[in-house]
């Protein structure tokens, strides 16, 4: 059984539609990344997974269990196993809490009283590296590092089976990157988490994710393993992104391919293929409206895919 | 005539607080010439911030300045009447921002803060109406009379940063200074942005001081580097020499942890353990010492200086000293 | 809590550098002591009455003279501090309590509970103070705890509505919808994580909104609807000054006089104490 099973996930604010119906699954264990430019809606598929953004249709099950706008008596117990990580690190912790208190928050929400909480603070500083006397700490007495890894420290606190992590590197040092990637490898293997990562910047993504999910304008457009998107990517739009990345090298020169103009606002989705009017290699068949394939773990959503 | 635009001499600069003076600037020097463009690569804390407003004489009240020029065109504005700072800021030297969705005022249309930015110019209000519409359309505003009438709210947040980069060029100023100004855009409007940087400054023969943590963007768009850690500077030199033979152990590090860097799936990936040095508590010896792995004993008691190892490349680090000084 | 404790401490000093602040903090400690040990530093019995020294002007023995019941004026004015504190704190913080939970209700919760909660505000509002006064005096007759009543009941809009605006600027930020996620009551998020951010500004608020409560006490009891004679209230002693003012001025200078000290007191260390705990909280978020 899956871990976690999204089907054609919708969500509307009023007249603007920002998830048109995303489907994807995570298996336990594995690493799922959701990558899109600002605007795919990809932090509100999050959100509404975790009951913090409405979805008005779709359905979302974790371990079976249908969740998908359920009330808060129902996703209570549950948010034991789906832990969620924000994505301004300093922001997303309580400025007046101490770390300690912070990361056991989780406890005296879940009503676990019982459990000695200075040993805990202890234990989960110790699991991300910190030093115990940060438990006295603030907030703003935090580096972004440190306080992203309070974050995670606070995300396992109840030992769940999934992560859900908004932009974990963002804000983040390059030298340091490394160092919380290579923390969540590490926790991944040893506690067996599975994870949904939401990122824009693709080279995390081939580090850490076993499976990725291309999205655009609140739909997914191309979905596979890491190695086989990152080798062959066949929608336009993923090539567009995988070519964006400068390299540090001032010699390389990539054949980057050009993306035209801005995304369209949602209140005016293009007909035919929403990704048409940008696209670089946009045939008259594209005026027809792509639907979702799947060939061999693959998926596809394009009328004209690159070879 | 001298080539020269902008020279920092042995900048030093701290600033007062409770905790004791904190260190924000120890020495810095390197130059900008005409036309070139300049890439600051550097990690929090490494000072940029510090530098910018210096530079632009736009310091917080316990800003001291302990040592040092900032010369433009030959004259130090450190010692320059803030009068005479005014006349030069947006003028002679403009600056983009960061975040595009602070940089504008809300409650003004476009065009309205276009035309204030001219407020020097002696043309007719047309004239200038017609400037800032050019100025759109050069940075590739589509329909660019009509956005004029538009108010920032309107436009997204890739097409601010390119209006923050028509309002800084407008005045055609010899140096143009951007902070971070693709750090809060995708990947894809990043590059979009680059690209048009590098068209523009083809067209206006600016120099541009870049600043950035995103090796791979200095990397394509900037004649020479300057890397910064900790309030100094750790090496400088043309970006093919930095790049493919970096010497100082920092530089080298940076560029390793870049994901871009690292072309296979890797396991573990490679990080600079440790965290940035207190300024307010400076350790002795070299900024870096405590988190570099090719750490000697002289690395702890002296602060290696910046040597040039050749033409246009230096680096302070006590491993290239033997070479640079035999 | 350590840090509740250096940072008061932290904000004492910052106010007490601020001259103004220092001198507002002094006017306030002056009022608040002779407030507290009235009774114990008089020089009279402020209701002790000796017609035979009546209408007298100030004196080695009088420092303010007397009233026209010889009751000692000076003596009158100290303990009208008591009932000036007597009424306007439990009156501000019982309003700064009760606003702070409404508003925060009406910030996070659903939509038609903050809609009702803002008309209960605004029909509050809408009510001139003295007209409302007049009925509750009406109802049960005048008395500090009527004077405490209606202080109270009227100012409750003021720190609902910026508890509520607090509130809602806060209610998306990342910490709140973190606590969220894993599964925090709205007790919870409103009691430990909204209560401590955005007590600052109202406790700058009521710093500030002292002086109107002495105010309007003061008010209340000159037009008779306040506290019963013979308690020595400020507003009394405006009120009984003012058919006397040719016999002697003193009287309305003792009423008057203390309300603009107080007012000046307060002001200074509220704008004070807001100067300083504002950028505080800009730098730590």
């Amino acid at each position: 059984m899956s871990l976690l099973n999204v089907v054609d996930l919708n969500t509307s604010y009023g007249p603007v539609n920002v998830l048109a119906g995303v489907s994807f699954t995570v298996e336990p264990g594995e690493t799922y990344a959701l990558v899109g430019e600002s605007g795919s809606g990809k932090t509100t598929v999050i959100r509404a997974i975790a009951g913090l953004a409405p979805a008005q249709n779709g359905s979302v099950t974790f371990e079976g269990q249908e969740i998908r706008g359920a009330p808060e008596s129902v996703m209570r117990p549950l948010r034991k196993d789906m832990a969620m990580m924000f994505q301004d690190p300093v922001g997303s912790l309580s400025p007046r809490l101490t770390i300690r208190s912070l990361i056991t928050e989780p406890y005296r929400i879940q009503g676990m009283k019982d459990r000695d909480l200075d040993a805990e603070a202890k234990r989960l500083l110790e699991m991300v590296n910190l030093p115990t006397h940060f438990a006295d700490r603030y907030p703003y007495q935090l580096s972004g590092g440190q306080a992203r890894r309070v974050g995670v420290a606070r995300a396992l606190a109840l030992e769940p089976k999934l992560i859900l992590a908004d932009e974990p590197t963002a804000g983040l040092d390059v030298s340091v990157q490394g160092e919380l990637l290579n923390l969540l490898n590490d926790l991944r293997e040893r506690l067996g988490l599975a994870m949904v990562i939401i990122t824009h910047n693709l080279s995390v993504v081939r580090h850490v994710a076993d499976r990725m999910g291309i999205m655009y304008l609140g739909r997914l457009v191309e979905e596979g393993t890491t190695e086989t998107i990152f080798k062959d990517p066949r929608h336009p739009y993923t090539r567009c992104l995988l070519s964006a990345n400068p390299e540090p090298d001032p010699d390389a020169r990539l054949e980057r391919i050009a993306l035209k103009g801005e995304p369209p606002s949602l209140l005016k989705r293009p007909s035919g293929c929403e990704f048409r009017e940008r696209c670089p290699f946009a045939k008259d068949i594209c005026t027809q409206t792509p639907e979702w394939e799947v060939d061999g773990g693959h998926g596809l959503r394009c009328l004209a895919p690159l070879s | 005539m001298t080539d020269t635009l902008l020279e920092i001499d042995r900048l030093s600069v701290d600033y007062e607080t409770g905790r004791g003076d904190l260190k924000a600037l120890r020495d810095i020097t390197f130059n900008v010439n005409k036309g070139e463009i300049v890439g600051i690569v550097g990690e929090s804390g490494c000072g940029k911030s510090t530098l910018i407003s210096s530079i632009l004489r736009l310091t917080a009240p316990n800003t001291r300045f302990r040592e040092g020029e900032v010369r433009f065109k030959g004259k130090d504005l450190l010692q320059a009447s803030e009068r005479q700072m005014r006349n030069l800021r947006g003028a002679d030297i403009s600056i983009v921002f960061q975040d595009p969705m602070q940089t504008h005022n809300p409650v003004l249309t476009i065009g309205q803060q276009m035309l204030d930015i001219q407020h020097r110019s002696k043309q007719s209000k047309a004239d200038k109406l017609a400037h800032a519409a050019k100025m759109l359309g050069a940075v590739g505003i589509p329909d660019p009379e009509a956005r004029l009438k538009q108010y920032p709210h309107e436009f997204s947040g890739g097409m601010r940063q390119r209006i923050a980069i028509a309002m800084a060029l407008m005045s055609e100023p010899d140096l143009l200074i951007a902070d971070e100004p693709t750090t809060a855009l995708d990947a894809t409007l990043e590059v979009q942005i680059i690209e048009r940087l590098q068209e523009l400054q083809r067209e206006f023969h600016c120099a541009i001081l870049f600043i950035s943590h995103h090796l791979g963007v200095i990397a394509e768009l900037c004649d020479r580097v300057v890397v910064m850690y900790a309030g100094a500077v750790v090496e400088s030199g043309e970006v093919r020499e930095i790049f493919h033979n970096p010497k100082h152990p920092y530089t080298r590090r940076l560029i390793e942890c870049d994901p871009g860097h690292i072309k296979e799936r890797a396991r573990i990936l490679p990080t600079i353990p440790g965290e940035v040095p207190d300024l307010a508590n400076l350790p002795g010896g070299c900024i870096f010492r405590d988190r570099c792995d090719q750490a000697m004993a002289r690395c702890a008691s002296d602060v290696p200086p910046l040597d040039q190892l050749k033409e246009g490349h230096h680096a302070a680090c006590w491993l290239n000293h033997e070479e640079a000084t035999s | 809590m350590e840090k509740s404790r250096s940072e008061l401490g932290q904000i004492i000093i910052g106010v007490a550098r601020d001259p103004l602040g220092l001198m507002g903090l002094i006017i306030v400690g002056v009022i608040v002591f002779c407030a507290i040990f009235a009774y114990w530093i008089v020089p009279y019995d402020p209701i002790a009455m000796d017609i035979k020294s009546r209408l007298q002007g100030p004196s080695t023995a009088h420092l303010l003279g007397t009233d026209q019941l010889g009751r000692d004026t000076f003596s009158r004015v100290i303990a009208g501090g008591q009932v000036a504190l007597k009424v306007a704190l439990p009156a501000v913080f019982g309003a700064m309590a009760i606003g702070l939970t409404l508003g925060m209700i009406a910030g996070y919760g659903p939509k038609w509970l903050d809609n009702l909660l803002m008309l209960f505000f605004d029909t509050i509002r809408s009510f001139p103070t003295v007209m409302f006064a007049l009925a509750v005096v009406a109802l049960i007759g005048p008395s500090l705890q009527t004077v405490v009543f209606v202080v109270m009941a009227t100012s409750i809009p003021t720190y609902g509505r910026v508890a509520r605006t607090q509130t809602l600027t806060l209610r998306n930020s990342e910490f709140i919808l973190a606590e969220r996620s894993m599964g925090a009551s709205m007790a919870r998020i409103l009691g430990v994580h909204m209560l401590p951010n955005i007590i600052g500004v109202l406790a700058v608020l009521a710093a500030m909104d002292i002086p109107t409560v002495i105010a309007l006490e003061a008010g209340l009891s000159f037009l008779g609807l306040g506290v019963k004679p013979p308690t020595p209230s400020w507003g009394a002693l405006l009120k009984d000054g003012y058919s006397l003012i040719r016999q002697t001025p003193w009287l309305v200078v003792g009423g008057g006089l203390p309300i603009i000290l107080a007012t000046l007191g307060f002001t200074f260390l509220g704008e004070s104490l807001r100067d300083v705990v504002d950028p505080k909280l800009r730098k730590q978020r």
